[in-house]
């Protein structure tokens, strides 16, 4: 068997520097299936929502000087946000099939001594996870989550554009679904599956992005999740900690635990709650984790 | 009277959009679908976007917080439903980095790009946070070489737009 492939860790300024609970359930759940990492000193990707609408052109540029650092390690990047996900993937592939783009690119890049070559590839952990294979994660896990119902949320840069993203079906993914029912939890079937969080939108206007989520947490409780699994810290931030918010615009309480795939295998996996830092959660994990029995 | 904006219109058509955008026959498709459509009443909607820019109607700029633009939540969706593949984010963003140009746009916009020019990340280490990642067993964040992205940012030119 091939020697197992090392990629370069890009966790991203949202998890690596404001909620990087999420980040040490990822490594831990790595760690279990032999996935390595090293790490490397990144910029920001740069955001794709805000960094990109403010200017095009220093959105590539500082994209494709995060790619020549993977290259020069010739690694690929696991990324474990949807929007560094996005970015990076784009900018790679823009600028590997548009000659004209690469080179304008490339000029800008040689005044800091840096070549784009287009080496190197992008994966969401999602579909890193997904290719390790579900009987491997299958065999790692110790807790049947059996019971359990969930709201999956894979968030729009996991999968779109999806000319682009490749990474599952645009309007109807499934490898977060099947991921989760690996671990005994069942992803319910709700109307606003492929809803927004509503997160973009708030950087102009709140109430617009309370009323999305709203929406979306009505439709989950509906159909009888008792937590929403989500792939991307800009959606986990948006339900987790905007969840009171959305609660008095709608007037109602949902008190919905936000759960990260990551945070999900690690339970099933019998990592302890406490060593990956759920009391940071803003919605408590209190009602499932009694359900499930895990101290 | 209608005002045809002509640079405007060159600035969309020249935008790596290839040559979709003229064949878009208004059906609403991404109106269908766009999630801030749905719940302010329209006051955002992706459709009169295209029209107005293929036509060269500028509704977009001359406003600080437009939200005939800035409401977009840039979820991709009606990307995904254009039966005819117009890549529509694509040309929200050239509208916004129009808008942001000549100083127009939300505040959080110019503020998060000064944070990546200063810092090099959107959200700047902090000590809280570096004692979290240790009692975490988490690794120090490599710090990213803040000189070399201020001279790359400067190449680009993103200093003047942020008056840097």
């Amino acid at each position: 068997m091939a020697k197992a492939e090392e990629y370069k860790m890009f966790e991203g300024c949202t998890i690596g520097n404001r909620i990087p609970f999420i980040e040490a359930s990822a490594r831990k759940v790595f760690d279990k299936l032999g996935i390595k990492t090293s790490e490397a000193p990144f910029a920001c990707c740069p955001d794709p929502v805000g960094f990109n609408s403010t200017d095009h052109l220093s959105w590539l540029a500082m994209g494709a000087r995060n790619l020549t650092i993977a290259e020069s390690e010739a690694k690929n990047i696991v990324s474990l946000c949807n929007g560094c996900f996005q970015t990076l993937k784009a900018v790679n592939h823009e600028l590997k099939h548009d000659e004209h783009e690469k080179e304008k690119i490339n000029g800008i890049l040689k005044t800091i001594g840096r070549e784009f070559k287009g080496t190197i590839d992008v994966y969401h952990f999602v579909e890193v996870l997904y290719n390790l294979g579900l009987d491997k994660i299958k065999e790692a896990l110790k807790i049947d989550l059996s019971g359990l119902k969930v709201a999956c949320h894979t968030g729009c840069h996991y999968n779109r554009p999806s000319e682009i993203m490749q990474t599952d079906d645009p309007m109807n993914p499934v490898k977060l679904r099947e991921i989760v029912a690996v671990t005994g939890a069942t992803p319910v079937d709700y109307e606003e599956e492929m809803l927004c969080c509503g997160a973009g939108v708030g950087n102009t206007e709140e109430e617009p992005s309370m009323q999305i989520l709203a929406n979306k947490f009505n439709s989950a409780i509906k159909a009888g999740a008792e937590a929403f699994v989500v792939v991307c810290p800009a959606c986990f931030q948006q339900m987790d900690t905007n969840q009171k918010k959305a609660e008095q615009l709608a007037g109602t309480s949902f008190g919905l635990p936000i759960l990260y795939l990551t945070e999900l295998l690690a339970l099933a996996m019998g990592i302890k709650p406490d060593d990956i830092g759920v009391k940071f959660h803003r919605a408590r994990l209190t009602s499932i984790l009694e359900k499930l029995s895990i101290k | 009277m209608v005002v045809v904006d002509y640079e405007l219109r060159k600035k969309i058509m020249d935008a790596h959009i290839q040559d979709t955008l003229k064949y878009c026959y208004q059906c609403a498709r991404c109106t269908d679908v766009c999630p801030v459509s749905k719940v302010t009443d329209q006051r955002y909607n992706p459709r009169p976007i295209i029209m107005n820019s293929f036509l060269g109607l500028n509704t977009f700029i001359g406003e600080k917080n437009n939200f005939s633009i800035w409401g977009c939540t840039v979820c991709d969706t009606c990307d995904e439903v254009c039966p005819q593949k117009i890549e529509l984010t694509e040309i929200f963003t050239v509208l916004k980095n129009m808008s942001i140009a000549v100083g127009e746009g939300p505040d959080y916009y110019t503020t998060q790009a000064s944070t990546i020019y200063d810092n090099g990340k959107a959200i700047p280490m902090q000590a809280a946070i570096e004692r979290r990642r240790k009692d975490l067993g988490l690794p120090m964040v490599e710090p990213p070489n803040v000189e070399e992205v201020q001279k790359l940012l400067k190449a680009t030119k993103l200093n003047i737009i942020l008056k840097k």
